[in-house]
């Protein structure tokens, strides 16, 4: 098996700065990937599929939520789902989830690793809220949710392909026409 | 003459990111197909040298992409490697049982990927 060819290698300082420098590739690699997937979105149906894509492949979560913020920015209504269930979520309300007001800041916000905290009230573990900011301002919000089941948390390069979904993913949400 | 990849993905990010880390990292030549039915058409014509294959896609999973590819004669040596979502026993077992020569699971690491295909293709 793979993993253990990988175990059985010895790493001398010049193997591990080699290493380093191909993870470093990687992640800049997935990094950029997703930032050109976003920008090259055709339209907001296709920016979602990249939203998608990018959760899968480069984070790693089957289960995602995009919530809408309503024009009082007091409840997050439920836009667009994929692998969680949409009855569960169908609102949010900011005054009952405390680490909502942090990404109505306009930052993601990450469980940490090893944590036992939920970021929400909800029965399935989230890992990440992530902002959608369209001309500056958060117009959106995603959820990701429990991570594969080999993946220890999210990792460094999780959090910058964060920010490029905050950055990058407004035609997701189309135009800003608040509830 | 350079090695030649076959990625198989129906997401273009993740064949975005697989060509950017082989080209940055090897000097392998990459090729693409966006599902099992493409892939194997698209093998049969191009003969890799090995096989990056996602299992989830439309008309044809990576599952039966393989099992179909053993079937070709230019194609029964060729290592295959399934990309899944999932590292569980069953599913691992369901790879092998395809035909496929390994596994790497999703999200790819750089450092895994390169070390890989390089143990089946030298660097």
């Amino acid at each position: 098996m793979f993993l253990a060819r990988m175990s059985d290698n010895s790493n001398s300082p010049t193997e591990l700065e080699g290493k380093v420098s191909v993870q470093h590739a990687g992640d800049q690699a997935k990094v950029y990937a997703a930032r050109m997937r976003l920008q090259s979105a055709l339209d907001q149906a296709d920016a979602l599929d990249a939203i998608r894509e990018i959760a899968v492949n480069l984070i790693g979560t089957e289960e995602v939520l995009v919530f809408k913020i309503d024009k009082k920015r007091s409840e997050l209504w439920l836009y667009w789902s994929f692998g969680a269930d949409p009855n569960k979520y169908s609102v949010l309300e900011v005054c009952r989830e405390p680490r909502l007001t942090e990404v109505l800041s306009g930052k993601p916000v990450f469980r940490s690793r090893f944590s036992t905290e939920n970021l929400l009230s909800t029965d399935d573990p989230v890992s990440a809220l992530v902002p959608i900011l369209v001309d500056g301002s958060p117009a959106a919000v995603i959820v990701l949710f429990r991570l594969f089941p080999h993946k220890t948390g999210i990792e460094p390069v999780d959090r910058e392909i964060c920010e490029v979904l905050s950055n990058c993913a407004g035609r997701a949400v189309g135009p800003y026409h608040s509830r | 003459m350079p090695k030649k990849v076959l990625l198989v993905d129906d997401s273009t990010t993740t064949l975005m990111m697989e060509e950017m880390i082989l080209k940055q990292r090897t000097d392998y030549e990459c090729v693409t197909a966006k599902d099992g039915l493409d892939a194997i058409s698209r093998a049969v014509v191009e003969t890799p040298d090995l096989i990056l294959m996602d299992v989830v896609m439309p008309r044809m999973n990576g599952f039966e992409a393989c099992k179909r590819m053993r079937l070709q004669a230019s194609l029964r040596e060729t290592p295959i490697i399934l990309v899944t979502t999932c590292g569980d026993e069953e599913y691992v077992e369901a790879g092998f049982q395809s035909g496929c020569s390994d596994y790497i699971t999703k999200p790819i690491d750089g450092f895994e990927l390169v070390t890989l295909l390089q143990n089946y293709l030298g660097e």
